[in-house]
């Protein structure tokens, strides 16, 4: 078993940008866990190498609604290599775990296999072998048969109502429906997006071990406290007892925050056989035993004046969610903020589907409220015959609307006005259909994008050791953001020591703790924390060097030093000029070690639990005085052809404001993934349900079509952020959720321009437009 | 099923696996070499995370018996770096970032080699096309095709 | 997967025998037969690894035409100079088709006998009913989910679509598959669904496929295959077009015309209605679109493959256009 440990490697690391040290905070520092991966070195989780590891397959259900009446197990227990065969009748009982705000859970028993079918894909069986192969031929023996009742297939299910109400959605200010009414332009049109999927090329699995009560759980985790805790209070071990190892991620776009009932069977199997046990779900139940992007409906509605200038927005929206879970995607998240209107009025229902519980996928709420809003500006743009940027600009928010606050920093007029002269849009020429190239219509279409700076509390601990070395820890992850680089090199400009000489472990739940990384959250915290430990590492330092009677600095009785490429000394030049690890030395000290956190001073063990395990003290990004969000606009060119209905994306120029880049190569390589999943959700991604059987049928990657190479063109994206002080410590806002947010609508707007057909639905595919 | 004997011939190294026959070369390398460079994506065909090179040809180890890779020169990411000199196409992926969870990666590094030797890599049309059948979440494309394209330059000169 | 024994053969002869036996399968490259394997849809006793036998990889390209061994890789067809040249419409199906990877293992001969793609066919822990898997158990797709199922020479059987490139292209010039000694046209090779969706093919136990030669033409060297896809590359058809022409010396009225359709049926789609309503005529647009429309005569759609009755034409007329425009 081995953490992450890689030293910032020699020279040639990555490139200087005006001027700014590559590995300087906002530099463009390669990054620091690249050899690993290109070499194959880095070790995922489930590619630990256990003694007496067994393998577990999962047995799904085949219906969608009903009972499981029995299981024959008979044949899977005879068949070769078979260690267990795992039912709800003979896995050992769970208590169930309290949910992500940690709300206390009901006192009853919880059990990862299901009796009761509520989607087709739940888990119902589990078979354990020696070998993999023996697993899987195993549990294809596992007999269910069921006791089937009609189940709601989705949202246009007749049985599936107008759901439930979920008040606090609701945002409502003026007179929105009176408005409207009154509005001499109006536009009103439905705009659905389907069940999307994250679909990491790593799929989801692990492998759980227990030594007496003591679990170790190798997972893919983007939040190792928090699944900590989930696995704790199943098995009603402390929450000392559990560690999660979680080294590298081979992706989660949000699908990896959560202990899941699949990790619930591996950690029974392996309790119950007593040996590690390994559970990684098959390409195709990644599609069930977890929950893509929820399925949404969304009306939008906007009253304006002849120029274009918003009267009123009324916006309802609906999403599906489980039979027995809750998933709220807040549909009325962009629509709220993104325009001035004086009156507005939104309102969601949630409603109930036999399906896996949705989960959080890149951007949920932001991402199809955006395509919504984004695409009804659009129409409004046509009906007056304004140009679409124009009429961006003529309804742009100077404060935030909802929360009626200041920005804290909103640089979308500057995102607006860069990829515009960069894309050439004032060559536009207005109306659909009016650009071609023979076969092929084209079309530019232009959206805005959006999410809210979330803010957590970290925890980081630096350590100076005797060679003058670094060492950062802390139980945060690094799923491809880059959050090993950053933070090295976060600490070593605080220390001013060469990045080189930094290493920063991660991913291990015995490291200082950490709270969930998603919505963008964890450069800001940690970078913070890092930032925090690493000054307080400095200061110790600095003191032992001016104080410590046996310092060659004790006699300069000087009151500060400093410490510049890893070496200490006065900052006027004079006086001794030694290396950290001399100094370390002749005051006979081994290590210095400082631990950071972000949490208010007088915090107790029980908030850092808290805060650390559930999302319960995430800050609101309304807080204070300020409204905080990152902001973008995507410039979209699209060529369709006109007798195929095919859209490519034949150009992308976006310009993003995540305020200050803690490192620029790293943040455009995020920016690009996310707007690459846009163009994927525009144009490819749907689960495809059959309705007789309530089953995704395209459940796997040749027919859940994400995008290849092929399909993506070079992309710019220009940064237009400034520091903003208000949303981190060091000036950052989100990065990784943003590029996803209006990639849709700029490719329903460009689809429009190119053949003037308005696509709702997404995806838009061949047939919508043929 | 009894196992049969395996003689397998990876990065230059001799390795010999009592198996069963089913035992695809994908959970050779990574259930009983422990060589997990080499992903599993799909299973499937479906991904091309499991790329590896078979004789010098890239091809995928999932819907690869072990068995019928005996006797043949098999390369993983593993093998790709020469006495700890990164191979042109992996430093070229690290200087153009051109890759962020890094699971796809060795899978397009193994993809881009033979790619490039292939005659592939003529354009960055030809590239992306080329490179087609290893998709990458993260979205790293364009910088892929950057990667692709520095190095081939640099074999060419 | 279910555990199977694994016979590497030594000779085309032995290969032939050993998969005769019950429960055999030959294995080339493995690309359909261990996903399928996989998927639980095969469930070989014992696999007869061919890819070790010796000379049923080569390639022969002259005037007359090109033989190509059963073990011939796509990707190295596709490569080829000689196909390239005399064969465009060849090298172009197979270099669109599946991945740089998968080009690399599978083989012609297993190519041709690749499985339908339906998703029904291809999970049989859900869907009991499949006549194609099980001859009688009925069709789930009927009713489905139907976006990718054919609209032409479908039963009430079955309306799997057959999604390999190359053949569409094969049987659009005349090609034949040689099985050892035995030769049918690609055409006669494969079947039609019927009543007895689960036969797929004119080859029987102990029959091996060793080459298949297409006959050189004027209309093959001008030729081309059209694929449109929802996504660009790494995808099976929407519909497909392999397209051959030939000019009178004027350089504008059709002498010969090969068109097949593929992504659309439920076997490589030959459409001579639509050769034969341009032969003798000069090439132009309109004429050519209208002809077009003949190659779905008698087409039936399941609903949400409506589309591909109104696609097909259009690749098809597309096709020929470009050819026309390369004069
Ligand atoms: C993800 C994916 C995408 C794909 N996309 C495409 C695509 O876009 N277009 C396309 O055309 N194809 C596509 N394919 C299919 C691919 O081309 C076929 O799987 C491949 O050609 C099969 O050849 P093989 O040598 O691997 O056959 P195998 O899998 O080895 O064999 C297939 C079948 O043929 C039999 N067989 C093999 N050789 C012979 C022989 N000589 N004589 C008689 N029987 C034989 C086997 O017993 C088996 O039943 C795709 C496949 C995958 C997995
Ligand atoms: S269409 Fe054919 S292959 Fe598909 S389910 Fe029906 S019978 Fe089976
Ligand atoms: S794992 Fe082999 S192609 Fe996906
Ligand atoms: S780098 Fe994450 S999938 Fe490619």
């Amino acid at each position: 078993m081995t953490v992450h440990n890689i030293r910032v490697g020699e020279s040639k690391r990555g490139d200087a940008s005006d001027g700014t040290l590559a590995e300087a905070v906002g530099g463009r520092l390669s990054r620091v866990d690249g050899p690993a991966k290109i070499t194959g070195a880095a070790k995922y989780a489930v590619e630990q190498q256990l003694e007496g590891l067994a393998y577990a397959v999962l047995v799904e259900s085949t219906i969608a609604s009903g009972k499981v009446r029995a299981i024959d197990t008979a044949s899977a227990e005879a068949s070769p290599g078979v260690l267990r065969v795992l039912t709800p009748d003979t896995i050992i009982s769970l208590r169930t775990a309290s949910d992500w705000l940690g709300t206390t859970p009901p006192d009853k028993p919880y059990c990862p296999l299901a009796r009761d079918i509520t989607f087709s894909g739940q888990h119902v069986a589990a078979v354990v072998a020696e070998t993999f192969e023996q697993a899987v031929a195993a549990a294809a023996l596992v007999n269910v048969s069921y006791d089937e009742t009609p189940s709601i297939v989705d949202l246009s299910d007749g049985k599936a109502g107008d759901g439930i109400a979920i008040d606090a959605m609701t945002k409502e200010w003026g007179d929105a429906p009176a408005a409207f009414a009154a509005a001499p332009v109006r536009i009103c049109a439905a705009y659905n997006t389907p069940r999307e999927y994250q679909a990491p090329m790593e799929p989801h699995g692990l492998i759980a071990r227990w030594e007496g009560d003591r679990l170790t759980v190798w997972e893919p985790s983007q939040w190792l406290d928090g699944m900590a805790r989930t696995y704790a209070e199943w098995f009603e071990v402390p929450f000392e007892n559990v560690r999660l190892v979680s080294p590298y991620i081979g992706g989660g776009f949000g699908s990896k925050a959560l202990a899941l009932s699949h990790g619930a069977v591996a950690a029974s199997a392996a309790k119950m056989i007593g040996r590690p046990v390994k559970l990684v779900m098959t390409r195709p139940q990644t599609f069930t035993g977890y929950g893509g992007r929820a399925a949404t409906r969304q009306t939008v509605t906007i009253g304006a004046d002849r120029d274009g200038v918003i009267q009123s927005i009324v916006h309802r929206g609906v999403n599906e969610t489980s039979i027995d879970g809750m998933w709220v995607e807040p549909l009325g998240s962009v629509t709220s903020i993104m325009y001035a209107t004086p009156n507005f009025s939104s309102k969601q229902n949630v409603v109930r589907v036999n399906s896996v519980v949705p989960g959080a996928m890149r951007a949920p709420g932001e991402n199809p409220s955006a395509f919504g809003i984004e695409s009804a500006i659009d129409e409004l743009a046509y009906e007056v015959g304004i140009d679409p940027l124009e009429i961006r600009l003529r309804n742009y928010a100077e404060q935030d609307p909802h929360a009626k606050k200041a920005w804290s920093t909103r640089q979308l007029r500057e995102a607006f006005a860069a990829g515009a002269e960069r894309f050439g849009w004032s060559r536009r020429s207005p109306k659909p259909r009016s650009m071609r190239d023979g076969n092929q219509l084209i079309g530019w279409g232009v959206a805005a994008g959006t999410y809210p700076v979330r803010r957590a509390y970290g925890e980081a601990v630096v350590r100076i050791l005797a060679d003058g070395s670094v060492e950062v820890e802390s139980s945060s992850i690094d799923m491809g953001q880059g959050t090993y680089t950053i933070l090295a090199q976060t600490a070593a400009e605080t220390l001013g020591v060469p990045a080189d000489d930094v290493v920063v472990k991660l991913g291990d739940s015995r490291f200082a703790r950490a709270g969930v990384s998603g919505g963008s959250r964890l450069a800001g915290v940690m970078t913070g924390a890092v930032h925090k430990a690493a000054t307080s590492a400095l200061d110790q330092l600095v003191g032992l060097a001016i104080s410590d009677p046996r310092s060659p600095f004790h006699a300069l009785q000087a009151n500060t030093l400093v410490v510049a490429n890893g070496r200490i000394g006065s900052p006027r030049g004079d006086g001794p000029d030694v290396s950290i690890a001399e100094l370390l030395k002749s005051v006979g000290r081994d290590r210095i070690e400082a631990t950071g956190d972000t949490m208010p001073a007088n915090s107790t063990a029980e908030d850092r639990y808290k805060n650390y395990t559930t999302i319960a003290m995430a800050l609101p990004h309304t807080e204070g005085d300020y409204s905080r969000y990152s902001w973008c606009a995507h410039f979209i060119e699209v060529r369709v052809d006109e007798d195929f209905g095919t859209v490519r994306v034949s150009r992308v120029v976006s310009a993003l404001d995540s305020g200050r880049l803690y490192n620029p190569k790293l943040a455009e390589s995020q920016w690009k993934g996310g707007i690459i999943m846009g163009i994927g959700q525009a144009l490819l991604e749907e689960g495809i349900m059959d309705r007789r059987h309530g089953r995704i049928v395209n459940n796997n990657l040749a027919d859940y079509l994400v995008p290849t190479n092929a399909d993506i063109p070079d992309i710019e994206v220009i940064s237009v952020g400034i520091p903003d002080p208000h949303s981190s410590a060091l000036g950052g806002k989100g990065v990784g959720e943003l590029g996803i947010v209006g990639v849709a609508p700029a490719i329903a707007n460009a689809v429009f321009h190119a053949t003037g057909k308005r696509v709702r639905d997404l995806p838009i595919t061949l047939e919508k437009l043929i | 099923m009894t196992k049969i004997p395996v003689h397998l011939d990876i990065n230059g190294r001799h390795h010999e696996l009592q198996i069963e026959p089913r035992v695809t070369l994908l959970d050779a390398l990574r259930e009983r070499l422990g060589l997990t460079g080499t992903k599993k994506g799909c299973d499937h065909g479906q991904c091309g995370a499991c790329t590896v090179h078979i004789d010098g040809e890239r091809v995928l180890a999932c819907l690869t018996l072990a068995a019928q890779a005996e006797g043949r020169a098999i390369t993983t990411i593993e093998g790709l770096a020469r006495e700890g000199e990164l191979h042109p196409v992996q430093a070229a992926f690290l200087e153009r970032d051109a890759f962020q969870c890094g699971y796809c990666t060795p899978g397009q590094i193994m993809s881009a080699v033979a790619c490039i030797r292939e005659g592939h890599a003529g354009s960055d049309e030809e590239i992306r096309e080329y490179m087609a059948g290893n998709l990458c979440r993260c979205g790293a494309y364009p910088h892929i095709v950057a990667a692709v394209r520095q190095a081939a330059q640099e074999f060419a000169s | 997967m279910r555990d199977f024994s694994y016979l590497r053969a030594t000779s085309t002869d032995a290969a032939r025998q050993a998969a005769a036996l019950p429960g055999a399968m030959l294995l080339a490259g493995g690309t359909t037969l261990i996903d399928l394997a996989k998927c639980g849809v095969a469930e070989p006793d014992t696999l007869v690894d061919i890819t070790h036998l010796k000379g049923l990889d080569r390639i022969a390209v002259d005037e007359r035409g090109a033989t190509i061994g059963a073990l011939a890789r796509m990707g190295h067809v596709a490569d080829h100079a000689d196909i390239k040249s005399r064969f465009p419409a060849i090298s172009e199906a197979l270099w669109q088709a599946a991945s740089a990877q998968i080009r690399n293992m599978a083989t012609i001969g297993g190519n041709l006998m690749q499985r339908t793609r339906c998703p029904y066919f291809r999970d049989p822990a859900n869907f009991a009913a499949c006549n194609k898997r099980v001859s009688g158990s009925g069709c789930s797709a009927i009713g489905g989910v139907t976006r990718g199922h054919a609209v032409l020479g479908t039963s009430e059987a079955c309306i799997a679509m057959y999604p390999g490139d190359l053949a569409t292209a094969l049987v659009a010039f005349d090609a034949t598959v040689h099985l050892g000694e035995r030769k049918l046209l690609v055409d006669d090779f494969f079947l039609l669904p019927g009543t007895t969706p689960d036969r797929e093919h004119a080859i029987e136990p102990g029959e091996m496929i060793t080459a298949i030669a297409i006959p050189g033409s004027a209309a093959a060297r001008r030729s081309t295959y059209l694929k449109i896809r929802d996504r660009q590359s790494y995808e099976f058809a929407a519909a497909s077009a392999a397209v051959g022409i030939e000019f009178e010396a004027d350089g504008r009225t059709i002498r010969d015309l090969r068109v097949a359709l593929g992504g659309v049926a439920t076997k490589p789609w030959r459409v001579r209605a639509v050769e034969d309503a341009l032969k003798g005529k000069v090439l132009e647009p309109e004429t050519v679109r209208a002809a077009s429309l003949l190659a779905v005569e008698g087409a039936v759609d399941h609903g949400a493959n409506h589309y591909k009755i109104e696609l097909a034409p259009r690749v098809v007329a597309r096709a020929i256009l470009k050819l026309g425009e390369t004069a």
